[in-house]
């Protein structure tokens, strides 16, 4: 990261991107950087957007290109399909319609025209806009942010506005909330909740009249970088930028005071003046791991000591079950990160770090530029607004396995404690009580199928990348067998975290995609699979299986698995191996593991 | 003033020196229509004074600018 980066981190001022975007343009640009093209479309001029957009963008390492619109020309651009917009081929499409001119003259004048005019006129917009969105989709699987309409806070009707039938303000809200409903389960479209974006800075700020008549400003300038930044919430992601885990401190951290000198009973923590800022922090820190966000502790204390208030401690909201890693111990912070990212292996580029202290930050911030560490405030009242504003662990979806990854790492953590305490490999499998289940594609699991054909790459036999368009129709066609896998053990329940796309070729069923997360191999789940797939293919009449493998660099670690599973590597081409199995005789499944068919 | 100039030279991308009397929105090139709008809403944030719409029309110099901010700090 070079010096233009290491600013934006802090609030600057709409003038200050303005000046680091020149001089991004005038620097050289770096050919190895992951791109974006942003498409910005509007009712009205916006200045300033692709400036600070470019700058934050770039403080990811990310170089973002950018079409913008001409004056409200967005409906033209949106319907020629053969014009520039679809030419620019863009990732993401912002469009920023305003209530000023989505409603002309009746933005002012709303009471001259009736109720039910009214309510024809809302439904037309909705009509248009939902058009609008389906000419694009129909041309192009760009992403789609679409700006919903700030509800005015003025009413010529005054305190009687609300009595009306269909008024005015609730004409807006009624089409903000008919957006929300007809994109809810659209994953190309995004509502841009602008409504709320204007309740959080300030309806009476949003707009400033001078520049607005001096310049059609519809959004006081000074108000551009935040919403660049709740853009930012949807082009992380985009580019697979987002943080999963939050690595916290804990004294003065997650409760007030220091345990190892003020005992569990002088810690502040809990319904009481000081106690409650850190109650609450954690409760929304809870809230996070329910949402999928890993948590883990990296902390100079005495472990035991720490224990105890987990275990003892009433107020305690966190409890030793939310964490996915603990280093509690005397180690230096820059040693247990590392122990961390080792033991949930994860990059640390998807870190958040979490500490009052000054100093440890600074040295985690030197050690691991690319941890985003957090600055805490001094005053412990903040530090809830400041978890919250934090935007990083935003996904476009989110899957049931999703949802339960915090749980996930924690029972990870368990089977790993219990494996060390195990003496021996295969009892300590048996110990597992495993059950493996593979359920044949349905659409619960299609989602999820396609999200592990784009993210596994360890064990990942052929890593083909699959949308879930291109899943859905081979679940559908019959001579594909697509199936997910489950395993459950005494531990818990791990979700879906596996997948396999068989060819049913007549004589020979053929392997196409064989991954498993990496959390679950080495249990003897992957002979498992192997064990039904071999079964169902005999059933069939086929006499033999093949196996594709394809290696890369990341998937080192399953390149044995056909050779140890005793097949026959037949030929190699083009760096693909194919792997042959004769199935005269049985394969068999591994004795200490149930295994269900769905 | 010293913050003032500051404030001009940042968002005109000038040297400090160069921003005096003689600076007019016609010889400075990046003094466009919006930079001007920008230069007004960043001095109103960062000196705490507002600008009439007439006086941000009739501003065209530093001179301008200067005669008027100075009345409003007064």
């Amino acid at each position: 990261m070079d010096s233009i980066t290491d600013t934006t981190r802090k609030k600057l001022d709409i003038s200050d991107y303005f000046n680091l975007y020149k001089k991004l343009k005038e620097g050289k640009k770096p050919s190895n950087k992951k791109g974006i093209k942003i498409a910005l479309l509007s009712s009205f001029t916006v200045n300033g957007i692709k400036e600070v957009l470019s700058v934050k963008c770039h403080e990811f390492g990310v170089n973002a290109e950018f079409y913008v619109s001409g004056y409200n020309q967005y409906a033209q651009e949106i319907l020629d399909t053969n014009g520039s917009l679809y030419k620019f081929e863009p990732d993401l499409i912002i469009l920023f319609i305003d209530a000023r001119s989505v409603f002309g003259d009746n933005y002012l004048l709303p009471y001259s025209i009736g109720d039910q005019q009214r309510k024809k006129f809302v439904e037309g917009k909705l009509e248009e806009l939902k058009s609008l969105a389906e000419k694009i989709k129909s041309n192009s699987k760009v992403k789609i942010l679409l700006h919903n309409f700030e509800a005015p806070v003025f009413s010529p009707l005054g305190i009687l506005e609300n009595k009306q039938k269909f008024g005015f303000v609730e004409s807006i809200e009624a089409l903000n909330s008919e957006l929300m409903d007809t994109f809810k389960n659209d994953k190309q479209v995004f509502i841009f909740d602008y409504n709320a974006f204007c309740s959080k800075i300030g309806k009476d700020n949003s707009m400033d009249y001078k520049m607005y008549y001096l310049g059609d400003m519809k959004l006081n300038l000074q108000y551009i970088p935040e919403l660049c930044n709740e853009y930012m919430a949807y082009i992380r992601p985009l580019m697979s930028l987002t943080k999963k885990c939050i690595v916290l401190d804990l004294d003065n951290t997650l409760w007030g005071g220091i345990i190892g000198e003020d005992g569990i009973e002088g810690i502040k923590l809990g319904p009481t003046l000081e106690g409650r800022p850190f109650m609450e922090f954690q409760q929304y820190l809870l809230s996070l791991f329910n949402r999928g966000v890993i948590l883990a502790i990296n902390s100079k204390n005495n472990y035991d000591d720490v224990i105890e208030v987990f275990r003892q401690h009433p107020h305690m909201v966190l409890k030793e079950d939310n964490f996915a890693a603990m280093q509690i111990n005397w180690n230096d912070k820059i040693a247990n990160m590392k122990a961390i990212a080792e033991e949930l292996n994860i990059g640390t580029d998807s870190f958040l770090f979490m500490d009052d202290d000054k100093a440890n930050r600074q040295m985690i911030r030197e050690a691991f530029p690319e941890i985003c560490v957090v600055d805490m405030p001094e005053d412990s009242s903040l530090y809830l607004k400041t978890l919250m504003d934090i935007n990083d662990f935003n996904t476009l979806q989110i899957t049931e396995e999703d949802k339960k990854r915090g749980h996930m790492y924690v029972q990870q953590r368990k089977r790993t404690e219990f494996q060390k305490s195990a003496t021996d490999l295969t009892e300590f499998l048996k110990s597992l009580n495993m059950v493996v289940t593979a359920e044949k594609a349905n659409k619960f699991s299609i989602p999820r199928i396609s999200q592990l054909t784009q993210k596994t790459n360890q064990f990942n036999m052929t890593t083909r990348r699959y949308m879930e368009d291109s899943i859905k129709k081979l679940a559908e066609d019959k001579n594909f067998l697509v199936f997910s896998v489950k395993v459950e053990d005494k531990f818990g329940d791990s979700g879906i975290t596996g997948a396999a796309i068989v060819k049913k070729v007549k004589d020979a069923w053929n392997i196409d995609t064989f991954l498993l997360s990496c959390r679950i191999i080495g249990r003897k789940v992957e002979e498992t699979l192997l064990a039904y797939i071999a079964r169902e293919a005999k059933k069939a009449g086929a006499r033999k299986l093949t196996a594709d493998f394809i290696p890369t660099k990341k998937n080192s670690v399953a390149k044995d698995f056909y050779k140890n599973s005793r097949f026959n590597l037949a030929k190699k081409e083009n760096g693909k191996e194919v792997w042959e199995y004769s199935l005269k005789k049985d394969y068999k499944f591994p004795d200490f593991i149930k295994f269900v068919e769905k | 003033m010293k913050e003032l100039k500051k404030i001009v030279a940042k968002i005109l991308s000038i040297d400090e020196i160069k921003v005096n009397d003689a600076l007019t929105m016609k010889n400075a090139e990046q003094w466009d229509s919006f930079n001007h709008l920008l230069l007004i809403s960043e001095i109103e944030k960062k000196l705490g004074i507002t600008f009439s719409i007439q006086e941000v029309e009739k501003i065209k110099s530093f001179r301008d600018l200067r005669e008027i901010v100075s009345s409003k700090i007064k």
